[in-house]
């Protein structure tokens, strides 16, 4: 990173907010598209039912479940990169984490509408607020759903905040070079930071805190998350390893996200300076760690079931192994440990190639781990006289797709019209050489 | 005017303007606010009447709600039922209220229906029918279902106006061989009922007694007064047949046979009872006739030919002779061909060798169905009709086209051109379709009329609510077409029938008629006497015994055509709820599989839901498989019911009519029809079809959900076992103060006001009839979603019959009522956020639907999986909507549901005795469920009261509760079957 200027940090990131070409804006307005078509099938199963989705007695969860733990996961990583590694001084962050703190924002956002989705009467919604009303009727504090109520908003906003506190400085430096009305509105943005000794101070000062404030909320929020099935009494549900299995799940797969993210990024905005293959290998190393936390929950899981002696506990896992739905449990162990182990060979990870594609299967493997103890637990419970099979249907799907596409847009919003890459934090690592 | 008036009327105006425009259109079904006559507003008045969805007629209290019949309920006075209905039963109010029914008589012209007046249409008959009889004897005909007393007096008074005989009945199942039997070796002309009730050991060769056979609900309740367990013993239930019905699923053992070997085995067991020393008291003559012709018949060869090892029919044999009160009865009601009879026979044969008495059989009290004619009658009259020597046939309310094999003729018979067909009826079904003329008459539930399910008693029917079309009922229309003016017996039918009681001197002072009505009928004092055995026996042994037993059909699969226990003979396919609820033993609804074992499924390359082509002499239909160990390898048991090619919305074109599939050939002996079995060719059409299965898993997989006791362990009682936190040793917890155990609870116990409600199921009584079922969809306005959305597991029942196969014998089943288990520890609680399920101050698990948003969380942590969601809002096509109930929401889209324990009952319990300043009393809340058990197995009642039954009952050493060791604290307390072999 020795060749790299402050002017010539400034001059790439703030070169890849000229105004897009044409290419650009059909992919937004595909993308655009994309969320039209999964609000379009929300606003049909509101019409018409939460019946047009698969769901069904005994599974009454399904994708949208399974895609709102997924986005919630996919969250985390982000707050890992820009927090807790900050806090831990890993310089090699640094190039990465604005566009990851932004991934967590966006992830969140949409993970936030999955439980709406989900609700049978989404225009009831107000009933879990503790707002005060003549019946005296107040929210369930006992429940876990209420826990996600205040986790995920909680998470939403400290997310939010320490975002926008580590834009400040690159929104001032956009301003200063922006012209006519993005001038205006940059200017805004910015606060009226001046750069300011005293400025700086508090800032990052404030960076800290915040960093210090999102610490927790990685292992909180999705240990909350976690709880709404471990508080359940669900054979495959039930069990107090959830938390930690569900946190590492969820770094795990926001890793994978993050070069997602990343590789086309740096190709498409020539970060190649600025975000290295050092540093995308550090994120693929820390990836064999969360891999093999993960395959070791795995274990836990089925040694437990076995160790247990719990009848319905090990059918549940002998099923999971074995029933319909065993090609799930396949792909999230494949995907999940497996292949990530591939990182150990040192001309994998520095492959872009490679990373790419592994990224993309273990974001594939994480959601089939959520649809796997989702949908697999209560399938083959308790009651065998009850037990049921689920399959989405066009809508959720059409949800799922539209998600997808709204997550991609706001982040492909993000690119061209604000700094991807935090100028302030690259002029710290080139100034202090870390 | 001055200002101040001007405001005054300016604001008044406004005012009375605004509140007048509403945008919103009224949404409420409007009881009328003056009720009429002897009803209150709000309130519920019961009339009583019969029930007439099949011939056993069973006595029935109607409750009308503002004008509109809501429900049915046995009649606790009658004598048959004692307050107890069936599944179909419950499903009457549902024909009332039918989308399909007919309101306006229609007239076929040039091959479409014509809506034509009442009038216009009674004029027609009366004007045809006159022309006929004028033409010679025997022009008009009648063929009706089995009817009254007086509906059978004016239809033969009518006739014999008509210069005609009196009408034939005719039902698809006429007992022609049990009949037969009865005649041959009892010696009575009829259908004899049965004292099962008295008997310790019940021997059937496939008599469908809990479901279809005579009458069901009598003999349910009869037959648990013999099996359930009492003190330390119990009665026993044999059968003897190559597949299990409902009936046979539910005895004690099962002696599998070859089908169409029942005969060899009820004969074989004659002749071994004979060796045993029985059968002393008869006559010397028959005596020697049994020995010469059971000869033929040692066990050796009965193992031969029915392929029962002759060590088990020892076993039964000396079972039987050891037998104080035995009872036999005999095949099933589809069997009247030569092997059916036969087994009838020898099972009479076997009953009298048994009962010197005969004290079991009931000459007197005989079955009303025995006026139903034999099948060759039926065909001799459209015999008649096709040769042209009838030419009006009027058909009450009967649907032989579709019963009777598409050979029979009858289609053309009743397309001949000089013949004028009249279907009377509600419906448009296959029959109504082909004749020229269909005449809608009034519903059971809307009719003056008698009858009789046994034939000394008098059973009234009367309208239970306004008519709701104009339609007369079936006397009213013989009145009118039957008689000229002047010569009419009575004014109307609701007079013709009180003349003829008072006539008759049944009924003597002028209120008497007024109180037969008010308790539904002529009863004779509880208690009292009634009944005896058959006089006199024949002392000769039947002439088809002495001959040699045919020899069951080798080779192939056989078919087996069996009555439903859901639709009946086909006449229950058009009601939603018989068609939602799914059948007792496959748990598949809306359509009706071919049933085969395994093994058999394989060897033809077939698999669950896989459609197979049945190809018979006679035709082919398609049919999707259901595997099942309860039917012998080589057998395809079909229920009839389905199939129908009109018959309305719910019926038309679902499921295939294996009654297509047998070819119309009639028993010599007995005049029924000859093809109990016949021989079938499966073949695979390669394509599949989605059953609406309602079960996961066939075993509970050593789980404890049902659980069975024999009798020696629960006399042994065994040591006290050490209470642990397992599946099998955990405790009993009542969902009282006392279940709790800080040791094991975390939260104190609830404070539960007055009453704690809880249910005892006894699983030794629960035959597995659904009855429940059907009641709770009545009571509780529980949605019928259909087939799609019953196989994507979107079904709403609140109480369903589990059913499970022993793990270890497959063909061994168990029923298991599953609802909703109030339970005092409920995991569904505490995951709602925000309270929609909400445990109450008397323990009831309420389902706020107001409240609920739709997490479904209660239901995925709900170990029993008896909660319910509303997918959608689901819709009762009009005038279905006539029958919900006022007193139970109906819920929207995006809601959970499920049992409430029928929580207005208790409200409307509780009003009531807070009005007279008292607590609840024993005995005042009875659930839907509850209410119509035949066999008494569910009870209901406060827990908290320590000399309830229910609280008793927990006490009982067969007490456990399912899941039970996930600390829910269920309500719902379960009983131990108690079964014969462990």
């Amino acid at each position: 990173m020795s060749e790299l200027s402050f002017a010539r940090i400034d001059e790439t990131v703030l070169g890849t907010l000229a105004p897009p070409r044409r290419g650009y804006w059909a992919l937004v307005g595909a993308l655009c598209l994309g969320v039209l078509l999964g609000a379009g099938c929300w606003a049909y199963q509101i019409a018409v039912g939460i019946g047009v989705g698969g769901q069904n007695i005994p599974v009454a969860w399904g994708t949208y479940l399974i895609n709102f733990v997924f986005w919630v996961g996919i969250a985390h990583s982000g707050t890992l990169i820009s927090a807790i590694l900050h806090l831990l001084r890993a310089g090699w962050r640094n190039p990465i984490a604005r566009a990851a703190e932004t991934m967590t924002v966006f992830a969140v956002c949409c993970a936030g509408l999955f439980p709406f989705i989900h609700l049978g009467r989404v225009w009831q919604v107000y009933y879990m607020l503790p707002y005060p009303n003549q019946r005296q009727l107040w929210p369930n504090f006992l429940s876990p759903l209420m826990f996600d109520v205040i986790a995920i908003s909680t998470y939403l906003t400290v997310s939010a905040l320490f975002w926008y506190t580590g834009l400040l400085p690159d929104l001032a430096a956009v301003r200063d070079r922006a012209e006519g009305f993005r001038r205006k509105v940059f200017r805004v943005l910015s606060l009226g930071w001046s750069g300011a000794h005293d400025q700086w101070l508090h800032y990052s000062r404030g960076y800290l805190f915040f960093a210090a404030l999102a610490t927790p909320l990685v292992i909180s929020v999705h240990s909350v998350v976690s709880w709404d099935f471990a508080l359940g009494i669900v054979p495959g549900w039930h069990t107090t390893i959830f938390a930690p299995y569900f946190v590492a799940g969820a770094i795990h797969s926001g890793l994978a996200m993050v070069l997602t993210l990343m590789i086309p990024l740096r190709r498409i905005f020539r970060y190649e300076a600025i975000i290295t293959v050092d540093v995308l290998e550090n994120v693929a190393k820390t990836m064999i760690l969360t891999g093999l936390l993960v395959g070791l929950a795995y274990g836990t899981e089925y040694f437990i079931a076995w160790y247990s002696h719990n009848p319905v506990e090990w059918e549940s896992f002998r099923w999971r192994a074995v029933g319909e739905y065993a090609y799930g449990l396949y792909f999230m162990v494949v995907c999940n440990v497996l292949l990530p182990l591939l990182f150990l060979v040192r001309a994998v990870r520095r492959s872009l190639a490679w990373l790419f594609g592994l990224s993309l299967v273990v974001n594939f493997g994480m959601w089939w781990e959520r649809f796997v103890i989702i949908v697999g637990g209560v399938a083959h419970d308790f009651a065998p006289h009850a037990w049921g099979l689920y399959a989405p249907t066009v809508v959720e799907y059409g949800i799922m797709a539209g998600s997808f596409c709204l997550f991609f847009l706001l982040f492909v919003l993000f690119c061209k019209h604000l700094p991807s890459v935090s100028m302030t934090e690259m002029k710290e690592t080139v100034a202090h050489g870390r | 005017m001055n200002r101040r008036r001007f405001l005054q009327v300016a604001g008044l105006g406004s005012v009375a303007f605004a509140a007048a425009c509403s945008p919103e259109a009224p949404q409420f079904l409007y009881g009328p606010p003056q009720a009429t006559g002897d009803q209150v507003t709000g309130r519920p008045t019961w009339y009583a009447s019969t029930c007439r969805e099949c011939p056993a007629g069973c006595g029935l209290i109607a409750k009308n709600r503002e004008g509109r019949v809501i429900k049915v309920e046995g009649n606790p006075l009658h004598p048959l039922n004692r307050g107890k209905l069936c599944l179909r039963g419950q499903a009457a109010v549902q024909a009332l209220y039918h989308p399909d029914r007919l309101t306006t008589p229609l007239l076929k012209e040039e091959g479409r229906w014509v809506p034509l007046s009442r009038d216009r249409a009674l004029e027609l008959i009366a004007a045809r029918v006159r022309e006929a009889a004028r033409r010679g004897e025997g022009r008009v005909r009648i063929l009706s279902e089995v009817v009254g007393q007086s509906a059978l007096a004016l239809m033969r008074a009518a006739l014999g106006n008509w210069n005609a005989a009196g009408p034939v009945i005719y039902e698809p199942y006429a007992y022609e061989a049990l009949r037969a039997a009865n005649r041959e070796v009892f010696g009575v002309e009829g259908l004899v009922s049965y004292r099962l009730e008295e008997a310790d050991l019940v021997l059937g060769f496939g008599a469908e007694f809990l479901e279809t056979w005579l009458s069901p609900v009598e003999y349910a309740w009869k037959f648990k007064a013999m099996h359930a367990v009492r003190g330390e013993g119990k009665g026993a239930f044999l059968q003897v047949s190559p597949f299990l019905s409902l009936t046979g699923a539910n005895a004690d053992r099962w002696y599998a046979c070859r089908p169409g070997a029942e005969s060899w085995v009820a004969l074989g067991l004659a002749g071994r009872l004979l060796g045993l020393g029985r059968g002393r008291h008869l006559p010397e003559g028959l005596r020697r006739e049994i020995e010469q012709a059971t000869a033929a018949v040692p066990f050796s060869r009965v193992e031969q030919v029915a392929g029962i090892p002759a060590a088990r029919l020892e076993e039964l044999a000396r079972r039987l002779a050891a037998a104080e009160r035995p009872l036999v009865l005999g095949a099933g009601m589809w069997q009247n061909d030569e092997n059916g009879l036969r087994a009838n026979l020898a099972a009479n044969l076997l009953q009298r060798m048994l009962d010197p008495g005969l004290a079991r059989v009931d000459a007197v009290n005989r079955h009303r169905v025995e006026i139903a004619r034999p099948r060759a009658e039926v065909m001799g009259l459209f015999e008649d009709l096709a040769a042209g020597r009838a030419e009006v046939l009027i058909l009450n309310q009967v649907n032989p086209l579709f019963h009777l094999p598409a050979a029979a003729g009858v289609r053309e018979a009743m397309a001949r051109p000089d013949a004028w067909v009249v279907s009377l009826g509600g419906f448009l079904d296959e029959t109504a379709q082909a004749a020229d003329l269909v005449f809608p008459l009034a519903h059971a539930l809307e009719s003056w009329d008698d009858y009789n399910g046994w034939d000394p008693l008098l059973s009234s029917l009367q309208p239970a609510a306004g008519k709701f079309t104009a339609a007369p009922n079936l006397g009213d229309f013989i009145l009118a077409v039957g008689f000229p003016e002047g010569e009419k017996p009575a004014p109307d039918y609701r007079s013709f029938i009180a003349g003829r009681l008072y006539a008759e001197g049944r009924l003597k002072a002028a209120a008497d008629w007024p109180r037969l009505l008010q308790q539904g009928g002529l009863f004779p004092p509880p208690g009292a006497p009634s009944g005896a055995p058959p006089a006199n026996p024949p002392e000769r042994l039947p002439e088809a015994l002495r001959r040699a037993l045919p020899l069951p059909p080798e080779g192939g699969p056989l078919l087996a055509a069996v009555p439903s226990i859901r639709l009946f003979d086909g006449r229950g396919a058009n009601r939603p709820w018989l068609c939602e609820i799914p059948d007792p033993l496959t748990r598949v609804a809306w359509r009706t599989p071919v049933c085969l074992h395994p093994e058999t499924a394989r060897a033809h390359g077939l698999e669950e839901a896989d459609l197979a082509r049945l190809v018979t002499a006679a035709g082919a239909l398609e049919a999707p498989v259901y595997p099942t160990e309860t039917v012998v390898p080589g057998l395809a048991v079909f229920a009839v019911g389905q199939g129908h090619d009109a018959y309305g919305r719910y019926a038309e074109g679902r499921g295939a009519n294996p009654w297509r599939l047998l070819s119309p050939r009639l028993e010599p002996l007995c005049g029924g029809p000859a093809e109990g079995l016949c021989r079938v060719g499966l073949e695979r059409t390669g394509r599949r079809v989605l059953l609406a299965r309602t079960d996961g898993s066939r075993t509970q997989l050593d789980r404890g959900l049902v659980r069975t006791a024999t009798l020696a362990a629960l006399r042994g009682g065994g040591p006290p076992r050490k209470a642990g936190l397992t599946l099998h040793d955990f405790p009993l917890t009542l969902p009282l103060p006392e279940g709790y155990d800080p040791r094991r609870d975390f939260y104190p116990p609830h404070d539960h006001a007055e009453n704690r409600w809880g249910m005892v199921v006894d699983l030794d009584r629960c035959i597995g009839c659904a009855a429940c079922v059907a009641a709770c969809y009545a009571e509780n306005n529980i949605a019928v979603v259909g087939e799609a959305a019953v196989a994507r597991g979107r079904e709403m029942a609140w109480l369903e019959i589990v059913r499970y196969h022993d793990e270890r014998h497959r063909e061994r089943v168990f029923f298991l009522p599953m609802l909703c288990q109030h339970c005092d520890n409920a995991p569904c609680e505490s995951v709602c956020p925000v309270y929609a399920p909400h445990h109450s101050a008397e323990g009831l698990n309420n389902q706020i639907y107001n409240r609920c948003i739709g997490t479904r969380f209660c239901s995925q942590n709900c170990p029993y999986k008896v909660r319910r969601f509303n997918w959608f809002d689901w819709n009762w096509p009009d005038p279905l909507p006539l029958q919900l109930n006022p007193d139970v929401t109906v819920r929207s889209k995006g809601v959970m549901e499920k049992c409430s324990f029928c929580v207005q009952r208790i409200k409307e319990a509780r009003t009531a005795a807070r009005n007279r300043g008292r607590p609840i009393r024993e005995g005042e809340v009875v659930p839907a469920c509850v209410q119509t058990c035949p066999t008494e197995a569910l009870v209901f009642g406060n827990l908290m009261d320590p000399d309830s039954r229910v609280r008793r009952l927990c006490d009982d050493p067969r007490a456990y509760q399912v899941l039970g060791y996930l600390n829910t604290k269920p309500a719902v307390i379960y009983l131990k079957k108690v079964t014969e072999e462990a």
